[in-house]
């Protein structure tokens, strides 16, 4: 009971933009040696996934939508290395991770590569609006096994196919492991990209991410 | 001038262009180029887009410089090239417009924003708008700023071109709807942009983009109670979806679109047209409408 409310403080911190509140709840996190990932996932992830919701009903606007996913950026920063310390071993696998080009949308992306990192991948994340070949001479240069690439607007979304057809051209498209999401992305849009999955939450795409690695 | 005029003539509607990005790519252009270095690149077809919007019966038309500021051919590493698109969106439209019809000049967003969403300050705004509509001002009648989600980059934009021009402006602020009203995505009220669109001597009110027709006609019955100033709006042709080509494509029926429009001028907006997916055949429709409400 005592670790939901705290969650729920958490949670409540980043809903209200506390940048303060939402840093001094991490570093109690780990003074207080509690388990690292439901903080992460119950506590930061619950509030950046309100903001996302308050925003699709109007209540926020880009700004709050941005200085949500700061916030949640900065508290991850403090949480990982403790995290990372605290053994769950070696990197499961790399993962390089990108909005992409023409699409400033990062919190969904930002989550997801969060919990990857949480649960033990070795994540790059190169933020919102990022070119496709910029992505993949990064996957390239990390020896990435996956690619997440994010869109969430109608008029990017083809910058995700964008990826696959440049890997494909390059002779490079087994190398790597290729995940989608984003708001309007579908199954019927993964099977057209010939993407190999795409995930709609942060949990799911690391349920998928492990799948696809264990193939 | 003949803007003056027909805005005084109560009697007139002022009819405006469509879309242009989508007509580019109908005409085999990839998304992802920025339509304006078309200006320089392959001229013809967009002289040809402006001809066939005056055709349809377009009182004016604007340029292909919605994406030519300097902060926005920046970020497609264009900037060295300003003088050459804008001047070259010039000809372009000078070459397709007719005797007594209107060229406007197209200014859109940097796509900077301010922080803490981007880096942009309203000084670099002010100083990229200023470079722009300085090479513009000599060919145009008018000025149509639009698009912006800002209220504070619509602010610079206003303030830049009037630094150089004293030709009419159209402000144009982009809404998306929501449970409280209209607001622009960095959260300013429709009240708010109008408010600050008058302190800034905009000469005419506008909304484009993002909205459907259907959408603009609510928009319209707001935006009515809060300016005296003449109204243009120009939405969109609903919503778009992905077709298998990966170009967004808009299905509403043109008859559709064509009698919110007609609602729209029932309430009062002075100036219409279209922005993404409307085309040179939406054009001719409203042409027909609004030729019926004359007679």
């Amino acid at each position: 009971m005592a670790q939901e409310q705290f969650y729920g403080e958490i949670s409540d911190a980043i809903v209200n933009l506390d940048k303060e509140k939402a840093i001094d709840l991490a570093n109690r996190a780990i003074t207080e040696k509690l388990n690292l990932l439901e903080v992460i996932e119950k506590g930061y992830g619950d509030g950046v996934r309100r903001i996302g919701d308050l925003w699709e009903e109007g209540e926020f606007f880009l700004p709050e939508l941005m200085l949500g996913g700061n916030i949640m950026q900065e508290s991850m920063d403090i949480l990982l290395p403790s995290l990372k310390e605290s053994g769950t071993s070696a990197s499961l696998g790399v993962v390089v991770i990108a909005t992409i080009e023409g699409d400033i949308h990062s919190i969904g992306k930002t989550i997801v590569g969060t919990m990857l990192s949480a649960n033990g991948f070795e994540v790059y994340d190169l933020g919102a609006d990022i070119p496709a070949e910029k992505i993949i001479e990064t996957a390239v240069e990390k020896n990435a096994n996956i690619i997440g690439v994010s869109a969430l607007l109608t008029t990017t979304m083809f910058g995700q196919k964008k990826i696959i057809d440049i890997l494909e051209e390059r002779g490079i498209r087994d190398n790597f492991k290729v995940i989608i999401g984003g708001a309007p992305v579908t199954r019927e849009w993964t099977e057209e990209c010939n993407a190999d999955g795409f995930a709609s939450s942060a949990v799911e795409a690391v349920k998928l991410v492990k799948n696809l690695l264990k193939k | 001038m003949l803007f003056h005029d027909w805005l005084n003539d109560s009697s007139k509607i002022i009819l405006f262009d469509g879309g242009m990005g989508s007509e580019v790519f109908k005409r085999g252009i990839k998304p992802g180029k920025l339509p304006d270095s078309l200006n320089i690149e392959q001229p013809n077809i967009i002289i040809d887009i402006h001809k066939s919007y005056y055709i349809a019966g377009a009182d004016m038309c604007q340029t292909n410089t919605f994406g030519s500021s300097f902060i926005n051919l920046k970020n497609y590493k264009l900037e060295d090239r300003i003088k050459e698109i804008n001047l070259g969106g010039l000809e372009n439209i000078k070459k397709a417009c007719p005797p007594n019809h209107l060229i406007v000049a197209d200014i859109g967003p940097s796509g900077e924003f301010r922080p803490p969403v981007g880096k942009a300050s309203p000084d670099q705004w002010i100083s990229s708008f200023e470079k722009q509509a300085t090479l513009l001002e000599a060919g145009v009648d008018l000025w149509h700023i639009e698009t912006m989600s800002d209220i504070e980059e619509m602010k610079a934009a206003l303030e830049a071109v009037r630094i150089i021009s004293k030709k009419p402006i159209i402000s144009s602020m982009t809404y998306k709807k929501t449970k409280k009203g209209f607001y622009t995505i960095m959260g300013d009220s429709l009240e708010m942009c109008v408010q600050i669109q008058e302190d800034q001597d905009a000469d005419v009110i506008g909304a484009n983009c993002t909205l459907g027709s259907d959408q603009m006609v609510d928009l319209m019955k707001d935006l009515k109670h809060l300016t005296d100033r003449p109204i243009s709006l120009k939405p969109n042709a609903g919503q778009p979806r992905i077709n298998s080509d990966n170009i967004a494509v808009y299905d509403q029926p043109i008859k559709d679109f064509v009698n919110d429009i007609g609602e729209m001028i029932q309430l009062g907006a002075k100036i219409v047209g279209g922005c993404c997916g409307t085309s040179p055949a939406t054009i001719k429709e409203i042409r027909k409408l609004i030729d019926s409400l004359e007679n």
